[in-house]
């Protein structure tokens, strides 16, 4: 064993253990529940600055040959996602105090973490169970309301159903090329052996309802509106993000060819139709945001229809600017108590004569997410069609905006209660909390940034 | 300083504005419509500077600005002036400080805010024009809708919020396919030159065959003929103006409406030659339906505003009329036209907005005999309603005349060599003038004359801030319409080059057997 490599490569997830063990270790010791946030916060941003460091140093290394391995094209996605779960994390102060919250949120990092540096099927399973596992819990944690219950135990059954669906499509793929390393998933994209497009077909599958895409998207509204705020952001951001960087771990650099073609633009095309339309339709802003999820999770599939390196480049860009705004959104959001009056869209009305600057950030924020130019969120959506496009496949490149143009009014409408309603009397009035102004700022400040300098992050991927 | 500098200055003035007004936590209303009147100002003597130092006798663009945007996709920011976009430029520039000035008395609510959305279209309407950069011209394209859709909604009349969902729905799905287009087409340009660009100069060249040409223009036509906008897309237009505070409608009537005959002007037809030429009966047909049934709408409606809206479109038609003619008179009046339907229009929504003030009504059928209430305000409606009629010595004669007289000299040859649509249009076309004349003479007839009747009496007549708007927009009126050379010379190599880009051919070269 190669202690040194395990050591520096795998900097980031120890750093999340260390993080985990030491406010396990405290609470141990003083014989109640800590608050962790100061170790979670220091952590996870120590892990997200060690991720960036290997990736601005070019690290390469494989610390477990065939299962794990480090290189720039896993320490950036690595690196994203940690630096957004600062944000998620800095919203989340006050709302969990007694409860093992951050313990649970670094858990789940590091199964991402697993899961972007993974070689071998065993891994990424493993990752992909120990990032969703704590999230099961985290739902629950909303505990005020009595629908987290009901959202917890509907997330869980889908989850298994996934964790199911997953480990038989690994089965067949195993069963078809004797080996369990990633590379044999792409090799079976290829052929046109049924047994391996099963299995191609099975774990596609299973990501499809880990991510909520179309028709494997029922649970989501339910968890989301269940779940507490701060964890509706991290289910949105960072466990979407994770689904995907495990997508496109399968997926490699291979074109997909027909007829697994099908299956990424069927479902991904009814999903972003699908949830905007549905989205429309919310009262809820949570299951609003949840079926805008489900739209982007579309468009995110959407790109693996492009080539290689345009695919990769078109998933983290959108990961990147997709998080922002999310968090963005989520942070800005003013926050009463949490249950379920606070969560209806009315809430927002007149906030713009409350809260201006929280009014004018969500608006970004929404305006991102719709995709309308000059925000962040078009450069995201363009690099997505340019690909698919580039690909060939001009007319499900022009059905895809269509289906992108179906979602431009619920965001509005997002805008419209903000600025051009009356205030609802019962309203929250809140004063903004200091750490959820920070998270908006961190938020803000990059989503500007890509939105004036697209090409700099671009030229980086 | 550089030429290039300041237009640079001209086009991220509002920006800067905007940030100000943003810093500036504690300003009085006073304070904020002070300083975005003498920001607009600023613009416009630069803009006006540089206008007199455009050089119309050099091809191409001036005070030229490029510097790398997005490396990787050979996208630019790029800017310049040339003689398709200078007049627009400086009417943009031009009806800023007027837009501001307008809107002292009518905004009393969300000052601020107001404000940092006039710069924020000021900017995005500008960039629009300035940009010689497809992704750079997209962006700013679209970025125009965010304003209007807060302007509309917010500063807006009884039913805001359904006109301006509506306004922002209809442009989004035309930009939308546009969007397709740009895409395809950029990357068409890759597959034949092996480089990525997104610059205009760059998208004119590879060969396309006409099938992928008129799918092109297709989506490209959509969006612009929804902003122009060209009957039967039409429809937003008369639910916006008549929502839009004075400001919104000025701006909206003034530059935005412009942004689609522009377009088609700079990008649809130059780029797509052999598909517009293949598609000119058609779009002819509709430009002059535009004109006529526009015409027709504005001769029955009971709002004044809506009159003025309807017009519009009548009026927008000539423009397309005088491009499609491919002829050079008509291509510049043409550019005349969009420049004098933005003074005329822009001026007549600024007036119809000072009677609402005063009165808080539109309907035609309130008003009687303001010409003894209100005689300064009635000596300049009378004015803006001879322009609109297009009388000569005003702006919107040079321009209507020279469309139609384009589109004579262009369809009588047609017509002797057997194909006569085209001229029969332009006959129908002219119609429209004599419909114009009678509904802007007969809403005018309505308000001016007759018995004394209005909902508020008495009040007051125009202020001097009023009469000194008002006195700009005719003075500009009259300049154009009396001295049309200066602009039309500053024109005439870009139209020219226009002509010939529409005139030649893209098609693959066949391969002989």
């Amino acid at each position: 064993m190669n202690w040194s490599l395990i050591l520096t490569s795998m900097l980031p997830e120890h750093l999340l253990l260390v993080g985990m063990l030491a406010i396990l270790g405290l609470e141990i010791k003083s014989g109640r529940s800590r608050d962790g946030f100061g170790f979670a916060v220091t952590f996870v941003a120590a892990a997200a600055v060690a991720a960036l460091w290997l990736y601005a140093t070019g690290f390469h290394g494989a610390p477990f040959l065939h299962h794990f391995s480090v290189d720039p094209a896993s320490t950036l996605p690595k690196a994203v996602l940690l630096a957004l779960a600062v944000p998620v994390l800095l919203i989340s102060r006050d709302d969990f105090a007694e409860t093992p919250y951050y313990t649970l949120v670094l858990a789940s990092l590091y199964g991402a973490c697993l899961v972007i540096s993974s070689d071998s099927f065993l891994t990424l399973f493993l990752g992909i169970e120990i990032m969703s596992l704590p999230v099961y819990a985290l739902v629950l944690l909303g505990l005020l309301r009595e629908q987290s219950t009901e959202a917890a135990l509907k997330y869980l059954v889908m989850g298994g159903v996934a964790t199911a669906t997953l480990l038989m499509g690994i089965a067949f793929i195993y069963g078809w090329s004797g080996s369990l390393g990633l590379a044999s998933f792409a090799g079976a994209l290829g052929s046109t052996d049924p047994l391996a497009l099963a299995g191609v077909a099975l774990i596609t599958a299973a990501l499809f309802l880990k991510a909520a895409v179309v028709p494997f998207h029922a649970w989501a509204p339910d968890a989301y509106e269940g779940a507490s705020a701060p964890v509706t952001a991290y289910m949105a951001t960072i466990i979407k993000a994770g689904v995907l960087l495990a997508a496109l771990r399968l997926y490699g650099t291979v074109p997909v060819v027909a007829p697994v073609v099908g299956l990424i633009v069927v479902l991904p095309l009814v999903s972003m139709a699908w949830g905007n339309l549905a989205a429309l339709r919310q009262v809820s802003f949570r299951r609003m945001i949840a079926y805008s999820s489900i739209a982007h999770a579309g468009y995110l599939f959407y790109a693996l229809l492009g080539d290689g390196r345009g695919r990769w480049e078109a998933i983290v860009f959108y990961l990147v600017v997709y998080g922002l705004a999310n968090v963005l959104a989520f942070a800005a959001l003013p926050r009463g108590a949490d249950d379920e009056r606070h969560d209806r869209l009315d809430a927002l009305k007149g906030l713009y004569h409350r809260r201006p600057f929280a009014a004018i950030m969500i608006a970004f924020a929404m305006l991102s997410l719709a995709g309308l130019p000059p925000l962040p969120g078009f450069a995201a959506k363009f690099l997505v069609f340019k690909n698919v496009l580039a690909a060939g496949y001009t007319w499900y490149a022009v059905a895809g905006l269509v289906a992108s143009y179906l979602g431009l009014y619920f965001y509005l409408r997002v805008i419209q209660y903000m600025f051009m309603a009356e205030q609802q009397p019962e309203a929250a009035r809140g004063a903004p909390r200091r750490m959820a102004v920070l998270a908006s700022v961190l938020c803000l400040v990059p989503s500007v940034l890509i939105m004036l300098f697209p090409g700099w992050l671009i030229d980086r991927l | 300083m550089a030429e290039s500098t300041v237009l640079n200055l001209v086009l991220w003035l509002p920006v800067l504005g905007m940030l100000a007004l943003a810093l500036a936590p504690r300003i009085t209303d006073r304070a904020v419509r002070g300083f975005t009147f003498g920001v607009m100002l600023l613009q416009l003597v630069l803009t006006a500077w540089l206008y007199a130092r455009f050089d119309g006798a050099v091809p191409g663009l001036q005070f030229e600005s490029k510097v790398s945007w997005i490396g990787d996709w050979g996208v630019n920011y790029h800017i310049g002036l040339d003689g398709l976009n200078v007049l627009l430029v400086a009417l943009t520039a031009f009806l800023g400080p007027l837009v501001v000035a307008g809107a002292f008395s009518a905004i009393t609510q969300g000052v601020k805010l107001f404000h940092s959305m006039v710069f924020f279209i000021q900017f995005a309407m500008l960039g629009t024009f300035l940009a010689q950069d497809l992704f750079l011209f997209y962006v700013f394209w679209e970025a125009m809708l965010i304003p209007m859709f807060l302007i509309i909604g917010i500063w807006g009349g009884e039913r805001r919020i359904y006109a301006t969902v509506k306004f922002v729905l209809y442009t989004a799905f035309g930009s939308i396919l546009m969007l397709a287009a740009v895409i395809y087409l950029v990357w068409s340009q890759q597959q034949a030159t092996g480089a990525l660009s997104f610059a205009f100069a760059d998208l004119g060249g590879h060969p396309l065959s006409l099938e992928a040409q008129s799918w092109l223009l297709g989506a490209f036509a959509l969006s612009f003929a929804i902003k122009v906008p060209m009957v039967p897309l039409h429809t937003w237009l008369p639910d916006a103006h008549v929502e839009a505070p004075t400001a919104g409608s000025v701006i909206l009537a003034g530059v935005l409406l412009k942004m689609g005959t522009y377009g088609f002007m700079k990008l649809g037809f130059p780029l797509f030659p052999d598909a517009t030429r293949a598609f000119t009966p058609a779009l002819l047909v509709l430009s002059v339906v535009s004109i006529v049934y526009g015409a027709c709408l504005a001769l029955v409606q009971s709002d004044i505003k809506k009159v003025i809206a309807y017009s519009s479109i009548s009026h927008l038609g000539y423009v397309m009329l005088g491009l499609l003619s491919l002829d050079l008179i008509g291509i510049q009046g043409a550019i005349v036209q969009m420049v004098s339907h933005g003074l005329v229009a822009g001026g007549l929504f600024t007036m119809v907005g000072m009677i609402y003030e005063r009165c808080h009504s539109r309907a035609i059928a309130d008003y009687g005999g303001l010409a003894k209430l209100l005689p300064v305000y009635s000596v300049f409606f009378a004015i803006l309603t001879l322009a609109s009629i297009g009388l000569p010595t005003t702006s919107g004669f040079t321009g209507e005349f020279m469309a139609l007289l384009g589109a004579f000299n262009a369809f009588w040859p047609q017509h002797v060599a057997g194909n006569s649509l085209p001229l029969a249009m332009a006959i129908l076309a002219v119609s429209g003038v004599v419909l114009g004349a009678l509904y802007m003479l007969w809403l005018a007839e309505r308000l001016l004359f007759g018995p004394v009747k209005a909902p508020h009496q008495p009040f007051q007549d125009l202020v001097a801030r009023e009469r000194a708007i008002l006195v700009a927009f005719v003075v500009a009126i009259f300049a154009l319409g009396l001295f049309p050379r200066e602009p039309l010379a500053k024109t005439e190599l870009a139209a020219r080059d226009y002509q010939q880009r529409v005139m030649s051919t893209r098609l693959p070269v066949e391969v002989a057997p």
